[in-house]
């Protein structure tokens, strides 16, 4: 009788596959289906069908929820990435102590987001936080004073502290997207009297798109998926302005509405799963050009 | 060669580079002087950049907040979820670059697929799966959980390097007698040194640094994580003894930071050359 070999080596990818599914795969494919139920953690779970998107849709909570989601991300994806290039673009020639800097501008991003909130509250609190003070001295208090009571405010102190965070990474991965970039080219620009303005649109830029391309979809994601820092900062509150999706899972899930929490996750992820699509064809690469 | 810079320009370029680097300085700073405050300090008498250096808000700190315990946990966490995804991720890696099969291709566009889900879409579903298999409140637990975050990540830093190694490494192995499961151990493991060095660099700390999944799994006082105490201890307070809590957050952050100080070279270099790469 004729076996015939089978070469295990191949199935070396079942461990690491095995462990995936059962701790990521699974529960997702399982909230899709607890996301129909009005399981409340303990007892049985009824079908409802979609009743748990229609109670989403008319929870002003919620759609507030939404508004500041978007409202942060759209404000540190933006920002982020210009004031990362910015950086990266500061950066980009040497100078004494070019490496120190980086450094330097990098630490805030291995910093837990969580610690970086409380970090920020202690100096921002309305009233109370040690920049307040600081002004104090000063003679004058800008909007130290109460700046939680107004949402614009508040949403504008969040997307900075979050810029504030993480422009070190952006900037990281712009210069080593600007590295990339051979000066032969951009002296050949020089050659055909292309403007210094010019150089950066028609060749810097498009050449970069690679590393934009990174930073934008990861800024979408996380800032989509904010928990940490809004945390620390302001709770979610006053009351639930500025609470997240993320936030509003987590305290679903603790409210005992389980199969509701599944459901605004699948909400969440059709949230994050759109722009980062648009992104990742906006920033398409011409191959064929 | 370029052109030469003007000067004035270079000075301002340089100019703005230290103010940026103050920026990102200063709160750190501000945190010291907050955590070295009396408690019986009034705020604004004073210079409030000069703290009024009280040690024993360490002490008390380090007593009180458990911060100690909660260190242990986030080292056991990291260190069990780097080695489990290393391994694991290696040798899918190995498998996947190696064994172009139907079952591989598939195994690799779920991860890659679902590499851009963040973990809190799954995460009450999970927490049901924890629950009824007692893996809540445990470390092992933990880990599991970092180590399936993190999987796709170390399997595709892993394919993408090992493609890259010549395969006359793993048939000079099977001359030797190595059949492929013992030819990746022996040969192949020990030279993927750079790409575990990148995977460690992007991964690491975002695991000691875990939040979002340490709220749910991590409840029980003798299993939190650093951040996870940080904001229980944090909480009691109502928002008073600042001087606890800044102290403890200096204790808290000082490991990461001596940590990436002492691997800064590397670790710009590795986050440098996987932009590059990814």
């Amino acid at each position: 009788m004729k076996i015939r070999k089978v070469n295990w080596t191949q199935f070396m990818s079942f461990p690491a596959i095995l462990l995936y599914s059962i701790f990521f795969v699974y529960p997702l494919l399982k909230g899709i289906g607890m996301s129909l139920t009005d399981w409340d953690g303990m007892g049985t779970a009824n079908f409802v069908g979609l009743s748990n998107f229609e109670r989403f849709f008319q929870d002003k909570r919620a759609i507030g929820d939404i508004r500041t989601t978007l409202i942060f991300a759209a404000g540190s994806a933006v920002f982020l990435n210009l004031v990362g290039l910015g950086y990266a673009l500061l950066m980009e020639r040497p100078f004494h102590g070019r490496s120190a800097a980086r450094v330097i501008i990098y630490l805030p991003a291995i910093i837990s987001p969580l610690i970086m909130g409380y970090i920020w509250y202690f100096l921002l609190q309305p009233g109370r936080g040690f920049l307040y003070h600081a002004a104090e001295q000063l003679g004058t208090t800008f909007f130290l004073g109460k700046w939680m009571n107004d949402y614009p405010t508040t949403m504008t102190v969040l997307v900075f502290v979050n810029v504030w965070q993480y422009a070190g990474m952006t900037m990281i991965i712009y210069l080593a997207g600007l590295k990339n970039i051979s000066t032969d080219i951009l002296e050949a620009a020089i050659v055909d009297g292309a403007g210094s303005w010019q150089r950066f649109t028609r060749v810097t830029l498009p050449l970069l798109m690679p590393a934009i391309r990174i930073n934008v979809v990861t800024n979408i994601i996380g800032s989509l998926s904010v928990f940490d820092v809004i945390m620390s900062l302001t709770e979610g509150g006053p009351g639930y302005a500025t609470e997240s999706l993320s936030i509003y899972i987590m305290r679903m899930c603790y409210g005992s509405r389980t199969g509701y929490s599944t459901a605004v996750a699948m909400i969440l992820f059709f949230i994050i799963l759109i722009p980062v699509l648009i992104s990742l064809y906006l920033t398409k690469e011409k191959s064929d050009a | 060669m370029m052109r030469q810079e003007n000067t004035t320009f270079r000075t301002f370029r340089v100019m703005t580079v230290i103010l940026i680097c103050l920026m990102c300085i200063i709160p750190f700073y501000i945190l010291l002087v907050l955590s070295l405050n009396s408690p019986s300090r009034i705020y604004y008498e004073g210079n409030i950049f000069i703290p009024s250096f009280d040690w024993n808000n360490y002490i008390t700190a380090w007593e009180k907040s458990r911060i100690g315990l909660a260190m242990i946990n986030s080292g056991i966490i990291t260190f069990g979820t780097l080695g489990l995804t290393i391994v694991l991720g290696g040798m899918a890696g190995y498998a996947i670059a190696r064994h172009n099969t139907a079952y591989n291709k598939i195994v690799f566009s779920i991860l890659i697929g679902c590499m851009m889900i963040p973990g809190i879409i799954n995460t009450v579903p999970l927490y049901t799966l924890m629950r009824r298999i007692k893996a809540v409140n445990t470390l092992w637990g933990m880990i599991l959980v970092c180590s399936a975050l993190a999987m796709p990540s170390a399997v595709f830093i892993y394919t993408t390097f090992i493609r890259a190694l010549p395969r006359e490494l793993d048939e000079a192995a099977e001359v030797d007698g190595c059949t492929g499961f013992h030819a990746f151990w022996r040969i192949i493991f020990p030279i993927l040194k750079p790409a575990t060095a990148s995977f460690v660099i992007l991964n690491g700390f975002g695991v000691w640094n875990n939040y979002a999944q340490a709220v749910f799994f991590l409840q029980s006082r003798d299993k939190q994580n650093i951040p996870q105490a940080l904001s229980v201890f944090f909480q009691q307070f109502g928002g008073a003894k600042w001087h606890l809590m800044a102290s403890t957050a200096v204790i808290a952050i000082i490991p990461v930071i001596i940590i990436f100080l002492i691997f800064q070279r590397q670790f710009i270099e590795g986050l440098t050359e996987g932009a590059v790469k990814g």
